[in-house]
């Protein structure tokens, strides 16, 4: 296997206490190198990540997924040799073997950033109301439309030194995919998507967006574009 | 006649309030102004209430009531949006605040951890 030593794992971390250490210990065994950004959980999270190898950063009050990333993407962007940068999720939605697959473009090809997408081949997997929610969210995206990215919302991105060391997200909620689209258009960002699986466990339902949080995500992209 | 009296002081004392409490915000000059603009207005139309009828004819609106009202809708929404604004980039300054504080306790707290056979060899 190659070394995947120069690889920062980002890991927001908000109450899955149940499942984080399971899920780091796995991504530890490809990765090495895990930045868990503990928001602010009260349900012992920290703890759990205690027991791992992964870094932990502890928000001391909670902010919200956008600024738990930002956050990990500073603390990995500092730490010597970090070279790729990947946003992972806890509750174990996301697969391993996808981010080896995004890392292994990132070394070969020219680009800079890769975002993982739902809409490939089988989509049959997705709940029947989140691909409409998610196909919305697409289809309102003016950006996303013209970057040619068929899945604005996927959580799962892979980047370089590149992109770590401009990104500065300041939507502090969920409000970030958008905001890391625009990112990428205005910093011209070479991006291409990467087919991945998401692994719907009734955990990570039971804790997904809901679609009123489409609504906030929207009001917070229309405002940002003002400023 | 009271009731012009102490709508005018009360005006007065909130123009003085929002001169005062609006700190130190970038746009908060404007903001000031168009304030003071719409307190005197509002001392005038309390002052000659059929001026207000006139102009709300002028413009198309029944009465001088309905104009205030109109106005009064336009000026909550703009203190919505500013209010709104506002407290974005007092959020983000907090997560800023917040972020600085963390990372430095990971970092004071990476320096104490052992150093397994894992984390040498980075």
């Amino acid at each position: 296997m190659a070394d995947q030593s120069d690889v920062w794992l980002i890991v927001p971390v908000y109450n899955e206490a149940p499942v984080i250490a399971e899920v780091m210990n796995h991504a530890l065994q490809t990765f090495p190198n895990v930045v868990c950004v503990d928001d602010g959980s009260r349900d012992g999270s920290a703890g759990q990540i205690a027991t791992t190898k992964a870094h932990l950063v502890q928000h001391p009050v909670n902010l919200g997924q956008g600024a738990a990333i930002q956050t990990g993407v500073e603390y990995a962007r500092q730490q010597p040799g970090a070279a790729f940068f990947v946003n992972f999720d806890a509750d174990g939605q996301h697969q391993v073997e996808d981010v080896t697959a995004m890392i292994e473009r990132l070394r070969s090809e020219d680009i800079d950033i890769v975002v993982g997408t739902r809409f490939h081949g089988d989509i049959s997997h997705i709940p029947k109301l989140k691909r409409l929610v998610l196909k919305t969210a697409v289809t309102l995206s003016p950006r996303g439309r013209r970057l040619k990215l068929t899945d604005s919302h996927n959580g799962l991105r892979a980047f370089n030194r590149t992109v770590a060391e401009e990104m500065d997200i300041t939507s502090n909620g969920m409000g970030h995919a958008p905001e890391i689209i625009e990112m990428i258009d205005r910093n011209k960002w070479r991006v291409a998507e990467q087919p991945v699986n998401i692994v719907y466990t009734e955990y990570s339902m039971a804790k997904g967006q809901s679609l009123l949080n489409g609504v906030n995500i929207l009001f917070d992209s229309a405002v940002r574009r003002k400023r | 006649m009271a009731i012009k009296i102490i709508l005018i002081l009360a005006v007065l004392a909130l123009l003085i309030f929002v001169l005062r409490s609006h700190g130190t915000n970038r746009g908060g000059a404007y903001v000031k102004i168009g304030m003071a603009l719409f307190m005197v207005f509002a001392v005038y139309a309390v002052i000659r209430p059929d001026d207000v009828t006139w102009l709300a004819g002028q413009v198309g609106v029944g009465r001088g009531t309905d104009l205030l009202l109109y106005l009064l809708v336009v000026g909550i929404g703009f203190f919505a949006i500013s209010t709104y604004l506002r407290f974005k980039e007092i959020e983000l300054r907090y997560a800023r605040l917040a972020r600085a504080i963390a990372l430095e306790q990971a970092a004071r707290r990476e320096e104490n951890r052992p150093v397994s056979p894992d984390t040498a060899s980075n």
